[in-house]
């Protein structure tokens, strides 16, 4: 049931995710989306953690879901995605239901990352059939900009602020991508709505697969990253192309790197045109983008390496 | 006479400020709506005094941390907002059956489930009734302006360590949200026990032990029994509360939190008409003022309860009248913010109605 990923091709598809939803204009959430419903046929279930995309896509009495979606707590959309898989199954097994179906959980950084991390390291362990795609903008967007385990170092949140005496998060951010892939699950995959067909063709190949898979999408927030409204696609490019957000999957533990960037620009591309990171550029920070820069390098290293030995 | 001092300040931010000057040095916290406030303060505030802000994964994290810090003899506090509350349930019961002092904010919005954003009164049974498992209760302060968020705050920290119990301040997403002035009362720190059983290092004593769990037979009814004693007492010494012209009143309306404010102004207009009419104000919501209530019944009194929620606190107060008056109730469940106006119309007719 693979769509063709061709822009004409899609044009043609009824929108699974329509218009009418409350994100920010400029938000990469609902890009992340759009990109992941467009490239399957297959009926899907979406379960959906509490963040901006849930809140703002169910305001009472509307939705802008076209696929049966379901809503749980903060920390809870793989854990409530297991009974919603595992019941389908089940029926399957009794012969009640025929179709297949696929499932999706969508969280953001602070409902995967932090609060969500339990239930969908459990899920995955667990060996249920979803797909749990993170969008990954990087804070607390929906409560108003407070620093997760996914914020980068240096950036500036409301409860990291940057000052005089702290100069924003003094903790680099964690690799979930690397800690989905060490429960030995069949698929894990990095993505960028910049780079929609690689992007498309990851969740493509992650229905085909059994079991559990997890797929990390980086997801510009020109709130929180205080950007420019219209930059939510180049910022995901450069993202890629400064290395910071790889393009890779590893598929039953091989690692393969996607989209290499012909010319791997220095990191200050991605930062500079993002508030988040403005105080990184006053001489007293220096030794901070200095950090910044080589933690990306030895990242990409070490991937590169994986990629080569695998 | 000098002119108070006075400050302009978010509700949250006031609360958050009075923790810092009653000597809060360790704060736990997690987003939710409508308190982010108190981290984001606290954020940038503890650095400033050498104290310590710690955002946690989870308000799991959040509270255990607090329950961590208290042991070892912190002024230790952690907030959060309705559903954020509840998944603390668990610790807060540890910290009660640990007899740890800490203190634990509510700024709540609508529920029941993810609910909304805005101010509500339906944590009521949760907070006063114990809220998580076991035979416990929580001291719980209900601020109902700017300078008892201000006042309260501190006081939260001193009875906490009196009693050695977490104590609640029972906030809404109105009395947390809203600037108006108050006058930053300074903190003065009331003689309290020594904190003998604080874990910090056995180097030159012998260790101590500060746990809820208790095997041995009739172990934990002896430290049921403590509890107890503890709550009785707070029943005979903590009791707060405010009346509003209720000497002469045929009415008297019994509203906690926001719902009191917007209820005394609904109240003060039909006075000025001339209807005998009065507020009751629980400002400690466990230790309930029962006894100051059912003082008040009999005389041919009738009580009107108005409460942001389906009905919780009439309960309490039916309890307290035992059948010794007529007792009505109007409440607005989901988050709904009364209007003055509102509860104009419906004193007045509840005032109307012959009992």
């Amino acid at each position: 049931m693979a769509t063709t990923l061709t822009l004409k091709e899609l044009s043609k598809k009824e929108d699974r995710f329509t218009h009418g939803h409350r994100m920010c204009s400029g938000c990469g959430a609902p890009i992340v989306v759009k990109i992941a419903l467009m490239a399957t046929d297959y009926p899907v279930v979406i379960s959906n953690a509490t963040g901006c995309l849930e809140v703002s896509s169910c305001i009472s009495e509307f939705t802008a879901w076209n696929v049966p979606w379901i809503h749980t707590a903060f920390e809870n959309a793989a854990a409530t995605l297991s009974g919603v898989e595992t019941m389908y199954r089940s029926l399957k097994k009794q012969g009640k239901m025929d179709r297949e179906v696929k499932f999706i959980a969508f969280g953001g950084d602070g409902g995967t990352y932090d609060i969500g991390f339990q239930s969908l390291s459990g899920a995955m362990e667990r060996g249920h059939d979803m797909i749990y795609i993170c969008y990954d903008n990087g804070a607390y967007m929906n409560t108003g900009i407070q620093r997760s385990s996914a914020t980068p170092l240096g950036a500036d949140t409301t409860t990291c602020p940057a000052g005089s005496v702290i100069p924003g998060k003094l903790r680099s951010r964690k690799n979930l991508t690397k800690i989905m892939a060490a429960h030995n699950i069949p698929y894990v995959a990095q993505a960028s709505p910049s780079h929609w067909q690689d992007f498309a063709k990851k969740v493509q190949k992650a229905h085909e697969i059994k079991g559990p898979k997890f797929i990390n999408v980086i997801a510009p927030c020109n709130r929180g990253w205080r950007s420019k409204t219209n930059d939510a696609i180049l910022l995901s490019r450069l993202a890629v192309n400064t290395c910071y957000w790889p393009l890779y999957e590893i598929e039953n533990g091989t690692t393969k790197i996607t989209v290499t960037p012909k010319q791997k620009l220095p990191i200050v591309d991605f930062l500079k045109p993002q508030g988040r990171f403005k105080h990184l550029f006053s001489p007293e920070n220096e030794g901070l983008l200095t950090q910044v820069q080589d933690e990306i390098d030895r990242e990409w290293e070490k991937l590169l390496k994986e990629a080569k030995t695998d | 006479m000098p002119k108070k001092k006075m400050l302009l300040m978010k509700g949250n931010e006031a609360l958050a400020e009075a923790a810092v000057h009653a000597g809060c040095r360790f704060y736990a916290g997690y987003p939710i709506t409508p308190q982010n406030e108190i981290p984001e303060y606290l954020s940038r505030r503890m650095p400033e005094v050498e104290g310590i802000f710690i955002q946690a994964e989870s308000e799991l994290a959040a509270v255990n941390m607090v329950y961590g810090a208290a042991a070892a003899g912190a002024r230790a506090m952690t907030s959060s907002s309705s559903p954020g509350i509840s998944l603390k349930q668990e610790a807060i019961s540890f910290l009660a059956g640990a007899e740890l002092p800490a203190v634990i904010v509510n700024i709540q919005r609508g529920g029941p489930g993810l609910g909304n954003i805005t101010a509500s009164q339906a944590d009521y049974f949760q907070a006063v009734k114990g809220g998580g498992h076991g035979d416990y209760h929580c001291m719980v302060f209900s601020p109902f302006n700017l300078q008892e968020m201000w006042d309260l705050t501190m006081r939260a920290f001193d009875k906490a360590d009196q009693y050695r119990t977490p104590v609640m301040i029972l906030g809404d997403g109105v009395v947390g949200q809203m600037m108006e002035p108050f006058h930053p009362t300074p903190y003065k720190r009331p003689r309290l026990p020594r904190k003998s059983w604080v874990l910090n290092g056995a180097k030159g004593r012998g260790p101590r032990v500060v746990r809820s769990l208790c095997m041995g037979t009739g172990e934990l009814e002896q430290r049921n029994l403590i509890l107890q004693k503890k709550y009785e007492l707070m029943k005979k010494q903590e009791v707060m509360c405010e009346e509003y012209d209720t000497k002469d009143a045929a009415l008297i309306v019994v509203a906690f939190g926001i719902a009191a404010r917007i209820g005394l102004s609904a109240v003060k207009e039909l006075r000025k008409e001339g209807r005998k009419i009065g507020l009751f104000r629980p400002i400690t919501l466990f230790p309930f003022p029962a006894k100051q209530i059912a003082a008040l019944s009999g005389k041919g009194r009738r009580f009107m309860v108005i409460e942001m929620n389906a009905g919780q606190m009439v309960e309490d107060v039916r309890l307290a009248v035992n059948g010794k008056a007529d007792v009505q109730f109007y409440g607005r469940p989901g988050g709904v913010v009364f209007t003055p106006e509102e509860l104009y119309g419906k004193l007045k007719s509840a005032y109307g109605r012959r009992g």
